[in-house]
């Protein structure tokens, strides 16, 4: 990912949002997403704890794990389930 | 990728649709231009609330448009810096969020409140947890750099 020190913090959460598609997930993709944002989480949790440091950020990203994964399974059970090839 | 949000690309040239940073964002009442999905639509803004990351424009139907989407919005748009958000308010969204999936509201029905939610924590969470090395993450240190130090006192 290139990144200018000049670019406005501003310019640059749009570009970093864009970037990730998470400035406004496509319909079909929500899974997909919070997949991606729970795979950042988990590797930030896992040096969190590596190092033993950060205790309140590492509670805070356990939760939003946490979070993050029962909204997963609520998006997916609202997931069209694709046709059953022997019925058609 | 169009890196361009929507609102530079459609910006209108008439006076009435110009707006500035003076003039925004637009009141309540007042009739405002967006794009939705199939179009081009105008609507009564029934309020400006801001999200965990951007601003969301509610509707008088309901629907929950994001600031970019809307005709005129100023550039750059203005972002919350993750710092800003309080532990207070992440807990409160991310209730609200698990509250509305246990309800059975289903977040791919765009422009309404359980979409617009997610897609705002989706961004905040992404933004703060995302590997170092960029001046945002760098923020987010600088805030748990500030909560250990007041630990230490």
């Amino acid at each position: 990912m290139s990144q200018s020190d000049d670019e406005p913090d501003e310019l640059q959460v749009w570009r970093v949002l864009s970037e990730a598609g998470l400035v406004e997930i496509r319909l079909d993709e929500f899974a997909e997403r919070i997949k991606d944002v729970k795979r950042i989480v988990t590797g930030r949790l896992r040096d969190l704890l590596d190092f033993n440091t950060g205790v309140q950020e590492r509670e805070s990203a356990a939760y939003s794990l946490g979070t993050l994964t029962g909204l997963e399974l609520k998006v997916l059970a609202h997931t069209p389930k694709p046709p059953d090839p022997s019925k058609i | 990728m169009n890196l361009i949000p929507t609102g530079v690309r459609m910006m209108k040239s008439t006076a009435k649709q110009l707006r500035t940073e003076a003039n925004w964002p637009p009141e309540e009442g007042q009739v405002i231009s967006f794009k939705s999905s199939t179009g081009f639509e105008t609507d009564i803004l029934k309020e400006v609330r801001w999200g965990l990351v951007w601003r969301d424009f509610i509707l008088e139907d309901g629907r929950v448009i994001p600031e970019h989407r809307i005709s005129g919005c100023p550039q750059p748009q203005a972002w919350r810096k993750i710092s800003e958000v309080t532990d207070q308010e992440r807990e409160e969204c991310e209730e609200r969020l698990l509250s509305m999936a246990g309800a059975g509201m289903d977040p791919r029905k765009r422009d309404q409140s359980f979409w617009a939610e997610l897609n705002q924590y989706l961004a905040y969470t992404y933004l703060r947890f995302k590997p170092a090395g960029s001046k945002i993450q760098g923020q987010e240190k600088e805030k748990d750099k500030d909560k250990d130090t007041e630990k230490d006192r």
